[in-house]
């Protein structure tokens, strides 16, 4: 066993899978609450987060486990009660962040920072250390998830109800916005900023096209993430194809399969 | 004397978007139903956010029994097409219940056929209905209903009263509820509390009824409200708008 993560290949399908099995439950309560576009944020204030850590001489991950914090934290200070985090305080985050990262490595002319492998990362050198740190990251969150599961479903069906009915809403939102930071920051290495947003939100996409039930919704997106990352690994390998943006290629494929079955199977109705 | 669930001493609030309430008081017990009636704008939703917890008042206390259990029904639910959510799910949104629970809830408010049907597909008076049957799940103390009537028929409101009496002796909680249908809640009531931003006047219906600031406010429609009785029914509808002849 222990051998078997001596091959890149293994390493990299397992770190793909734990973050899929990460990605369909937190990508769902993201989509439920009209959060698609925070992982989107988070992800291109991580450019910035990088830069940071790279200055403070640490780590990268820790700088952007920094400032995604810093970013959390601000944006649900300024959220009331009733609105969902605000789509113009998301995008100005976004912007500010991104330029604010490029010009901060823009200025260690040292450092050779690739900008590709921020965006999409780097699936296939993943190392025995990321996949120890994703897997404790996953196992973690998953543990949360788990704990608070009924909670996080009730605020994403109504804050007014769940508030009223005994749920802290702004604990748990504030919680929720937390486990987001901690995920972006740990799989941005391997995933790279825009492979996690794009891994979050098309696959529960397309489950929520032909699903029943929250949890349900939350297995048939892990069913299609999965998919879309043989896919993409498959034609990487196959095509020589960068694999962050086959992975992302494929499960928009996927979502508009899904889209022309659904569109056929009601034509016959 | 009936067990005291929840105290306000002189609450008052001051939204950013108008809705106001100056120093209101009033007790709410196990067992009575208690309506608030008001014109609009006159902090009705307002007061029932503060006792659910939502807001909190700027002075004045509330004290609640300790784990006092709510069960909420708001004016307007944004059904929320992102999630697939079927009715029996939506039931146990923030709350384990046993499937008996919930087949008796839906059967109490006549919607038992919706219990598999997914929540987006409902219409407005059936999500109405189960909401309204959601509230009564989990052995709650007290039952807050935001205008539990909006979007029904008449005929339905009445057949909705009786339910929620129903509901008060059946689980031995207290209701609040919000309301506009004067003539038909206030048979129903042990305690109306008459808003407009201060407290107007409470008490028993009858004494309310007799109050001149609740006639200033609502003396025209008090008499209106007599003449909708009078027409005659041919058919009936059951509490989910469907006919039967």
């Amino acid at each position: 066993m222990a051998e078997l993560l001596n091959d890149f290949v293994i390493r990299s399908v397992i770190a793909g899978l734990l973050m899929i099995s990460i990605a369909a439950p937190m990508g769902c309560l993201m989509v439920w609450q009209r959060l698609a576009f925070l992982s989107d944020t988070l992800g291109h204030a991580a450019v910035l987060g990088v830069g940071v850590g790279i200055w403070l001489q640490m780590h990268p991950m820790i700088g952007v486990l920094i400032i995604i914090l810093v970013i959390v934290i601000s944006l649900s200070r300024v959220s009331s009660f009733n609105n969902a985090l605000s789509e113009t305080a998301l995008a100005i985050t976004s912007h500010t962040g991104l330029a604010a990262g490029l010009i901060l490595l823009g200025t260690m002319p040292g450092q050779r920072v690739n900008l590709e492998s921020i965006l999409f990362g780097d699936l296939l050198a993943t190392t025995k250390t990321d996949l120890i740190l994703i897997a404790i990251t996953v196992i973690v969150l998953l543990f949360l998830l788990a704990q608070h599961w009924r909670s996080f479903v009730a605020v994403s069906v109504s804050r007014e109800i769940a508030q009223a009915e005994g749920i802290e809403v702004r604990k748990v939102q504030f919680l929720m916005y937390l486990m987001i930071a901690l995920l972006v920051a740990v799989m941005m290495k391997v995933m790279g900023v825009l492979l996690i947003a794009a891994v979050l939100v098309i696959p529960t996409s397309s489950a929520r096209l032909v699903s029943r039930s929250p949890e349900q919704m939350v297995l048939i997106s892990a069913l299609f993430g999965a998919m879309s990352l043989g896919g993409g690994m498959l034609s990487s390998f196959h095509f020589d194809w960068q694999t962050g943006p086959a992975i992302v290629l494929s499960a928009s494929c996927l979502l508009l399969v899904t889209l022309v079955l659904k569109r056929l199977s009601k034509g016959r109705h | 004397m009936a067990e005291l669930l929840l105290k306000a001493s002189d609450i008052s609030y001051a939204g950013n978007s108008g809705n106001i309430l100056d120093s209101v008081s009033f007790e709410l017990y196990r067992g009575q139903i208690t309506t608030i009636i008001g014109p609009n704008g006159a902090g009705k939703s307002t007061l029932t956010n503060i006792v659910n917890g939502l807001l909190q008042p700027q002075s004045g206390t509330i004290e609640r029994m300790s784990h006092l259990r709510i069960g909420y029904l708001p004016q307007k639910v944004y059904v929320n097409t992102l999630m697939p959510l079927c009715v029996e799910r939506l039931l146990q949104l923030t709350r384990r219940v046993s499937e008996t629970e919930v087949d008796l809830a839906l059967a109490q408010t006549e919607v038992t056929y919706l219990k598999h049907r997914q929540v987006q597909s409902l219409s407005e008076g059936e999500l109405k209905r189960v909401l309204l049957a959601r509230t009564t799940l989990g052995n709650p103390d007290l039952i807050v209903l935001d205008e539990p009537t909006a979007g029904v028929d008449v005929t339905g409101e009445v057949k909705m009263y009786e339910l929620i009496g129903e509901f008060r002796s059946r689980l031995q909680c207290a209701v609040l509820m919000v309301s506009h249908d004067l003539h038909l809640v206030m048979s129903k009531t042990d305690q109306v509390l008459c808003l407009n931003r201060h407290l107007c006047c409470s008490g028993l219906p009858e004494s309310v009824s007799q109050h001149p600031e609740y006639l200033a406010l609502f003396g025209d429609q008090a008499a209106a409200s007599l003449a909708i009785y009078t027409h005659q029914h041919d058919h009936v509808h059951d509490v989910a708008g469907h006919h039967h002849d």
